[in-house]
């Protein structure tokens, strides 16, 4: 085992996860207009649904995952529904949005602690027993393929559906200018409650994926937020493809960085980057 | 009685750190989420000083101060490039760079061991090892800094910080070199925080990481918010309540760990609602 090619390996997986979840933090960004700081627990509340659907109650593992995306994607509907969107339309400034968004992440991550402990759990049921493939010197195991292979389906599939249905054009069309949209007739707040769906939907299943690859813990959330926020500042706010280039390199620079330096500074590595890029190039790899 | 002592010493150290923050939020209008590092830094700095030199309290004191202003210098500027969200974001990914710190530079801050062992104050002749003498201290340093607030957002400069809240390019156009003032004000509010730090650390003799996360620059913002923006009393009545309200779930009786989990749920619920109800809190002059 090379350590090179497994380095390019683990980068390539946690860019995917941390694409899974700029993808859906961009959407909501691009039409919402605000940074939602819920996102991350929102996926930490996929990997929760999960864990009690197979764990306590034994459910099958295909639907337990299917309840648990819905179910994340409820809580990003519903938080919309019933915080946001009164908020927007009184005309809330920005950042009683973003406080709001703040205090909806305080309390949630709280609760998922008060229900499920704040130990770290998995949701793997084989341990050990995974089946491992090589690719160019590398190790990479079945979990790990899924992940890759979802990212790559929710990316081609989140495409189609933004370029070629009449719903993903009144995205685009909001993604522009909210007002003009609904002066068209575009109705905007159903749009921007499926785009929350949408995206927290997305952030579950990055959530599932975690725990299936590594575990779930309480604090997860505020960990993907992080990552999920940078990365899509990276790659600029509110683009879609800008995420997954960001994605891929907050994944590369992280795992090369801890070949040098202790794994503890991963976290603060990330933000210099990202302070790196706020200073040098505001509006991300790509300049809209 | 001692128990009463000890929530009144914990009220004066958080309406400092109130009302520090109070200067750069709600007079200034810069949603800074990252006070807790500065506070981190005060308390560490004492800790550091109080249990491997023979120095003093207040010797620490001065010393903390001084590395708080070249910290909070720095990052200060890089801040001072950014606006709305992203300004936000770059202090969130301050404070967990400092938390970082503070969990991984072991040889300095024993990392998640913490520090134990940090002795009280004593100044001529005056031992603070009695809870009451220090109760007397502390309020003297929220009096100080009640009166240095009051000061600030009276004088010339207060108003200029002021009309930077209410339009940043209309101030600038008068000549006002704006970036100057949220540098100053930055730093101010910085300095106070670190002082309360030093309080915290050599009143409660220990410090460990967990302190300064995130969380806690969110709780301190959550004072301000519920007490009230831009208000000199706002702070003070924003942490009578939040230090007061866990000791109603006291009553309660409900455990250890799950009572801490619901008071980060009340936070995060009084922060929604305060949003969509009162977003300029019990008597804030200033509505986000």
């Amino acid at each position: 085992m090379d350590i090179i090619p497994q380095l390019i390996l683990n980068s390539v997986i946690a860019g995917a996860i941390y694409t899974l979840v700029a993808l859906g933090f961009n959407l909501i960004y691009g039409t919402a207009k605000f940074s939602n700081l819920a996102h991350g627990v929102i996926a930490a509340i996929g990997g929760y649904a999960v864990f009690y659907l197979t764990k306590t109650l034994n459910l099958n593992v295909y639907i337990a995952i299917i309840l648990g995306v819905t179910l994340a994607g409820l809580v990003g509907w519903a938080s919309n529904k019933f915080i946001y969107l009164p908020l927007r339309k009184r005309k809330a400034s920005n950042m009683i949005l973003f406080i709001a968004s703040l205090g909806v992440m305080t309390a949630l991550q709280a609760i998922i602690a008060m229900l499920f402990s704040s130990q770290f759990k998995t949701l793997s049921q084989d341990i050990g027993t995974q089946k491992l493939f090589k690719i160019f010197g590398g190790v990479i195991t079945q979990t790990q393929v899924i992940i890759l292979s979802s990212t790559i389906f929710i990316i081609a599939g989140l495409a189609l559906l933004l370029y070629k249905t009449r719903f993903g054009k009144a995205v685009r069309a909001i993604n522009d200018d909210e007002e003009a949209a609904q002066i068209i007739g575009i109705n905007t707040n159903k749009i921007i409650g499926l785009v929350f769906f949408i995206g927290s939907a997305i952030a579950g299943l990055a959530g599932i994926l975690i725990g299936f690859d590594t575990g779930i813990e309480p604090t997860m959330g505020l960990d993907l937020l992080f990552k999920g926020m940078v990365t899509s500042i990276i790659g600029g706010a509110g683009n879609i493809y800008g995420g997954i280039l960001g994605g891929f390199l907050i994944g590369f620079v992280e795992n090369f960085s801890i070949w040098r330096i202790s794994g503890e500074w991963k976290d603060a590595i990330v933000f210099m980057l990202l302070i790196v890029f706020l200073i040098f190039r505001p509006r991300g790899i790509i300049n809209k | 009685m001692a128990y009463l002592i000890h929530l009144a010493i914990l009220f004066a150290i958080y309406a400092i750190l109130g009302m520090s923050l109070n200067l750069v939020v709600g007079y200034t209008g810069l949603l800074s989420i990252t006070h807790a590092a500065f506070y981190g830094i005060g308390a560490y700095t004492t800790a550091i000083l109080l249990t491997k030199t023979g120095a003093g309290f207040f010797t620490s004191l001065i010393l903390g101060i001084f590395i708080t202003i070249a910290v909070s210098f720095l990052v200060g500027i890089v801040l001072s490039k950014f606006k709305g969200d992203y300004y936000s974001i770059g202090t969130l990914g301050f404070n967990t760079i400092v938390f970082a710190i503070f969990l991984n530079w072991q040889n300095l801050t024993r990392g998640p061991l913490g520090i134990p062992g940090i002795s009280r104050p004593k100044l001529f002749g005056i031992n603070f090892d009695n809870n009451f003498v220090f109760l007397i201290l502390a309020l003297v340093f929220l009096i100080l800094v009640y009166f240095v607030s009051r000061f600030i957002v009276n004088s010339s400069f207060g108003r200029v910080l002021k009309a930077i809240r209410e339009d940043e390019t209309a101030i600038a156009v008068f000549g006002y070199n704006t970036l100057y003032f949220k540098l100053i004000i930055f730093i101010i509010s910085a300095v106070i925080a670190a002082t309360a730090g030093s309080l915290f650390a050599s009143y409660i003799t220990f410090v460990d990481p967990s302190g300064f996360q995130l969380m806690e620059s969110v709780f301190i913002l959550a004072i301000i918010i519920l007490g009230g923006l831009a208000n000199l009393r706002g702070p003070i009545l924003g942490a009578l309540f939040l230090t007061l309200l866990p000791e109603i779930l006291r009553f309660v009786g409900f455990p250890a760990d799950i009572a801490a989990q619901m008071r980060q749920v009340i936070y995060g619920v009084i922060l929604v609602l305060l949003m969509l109800y009162r977003p300029q809190g019990l008597v804030g002059e200033y509505k986000l």
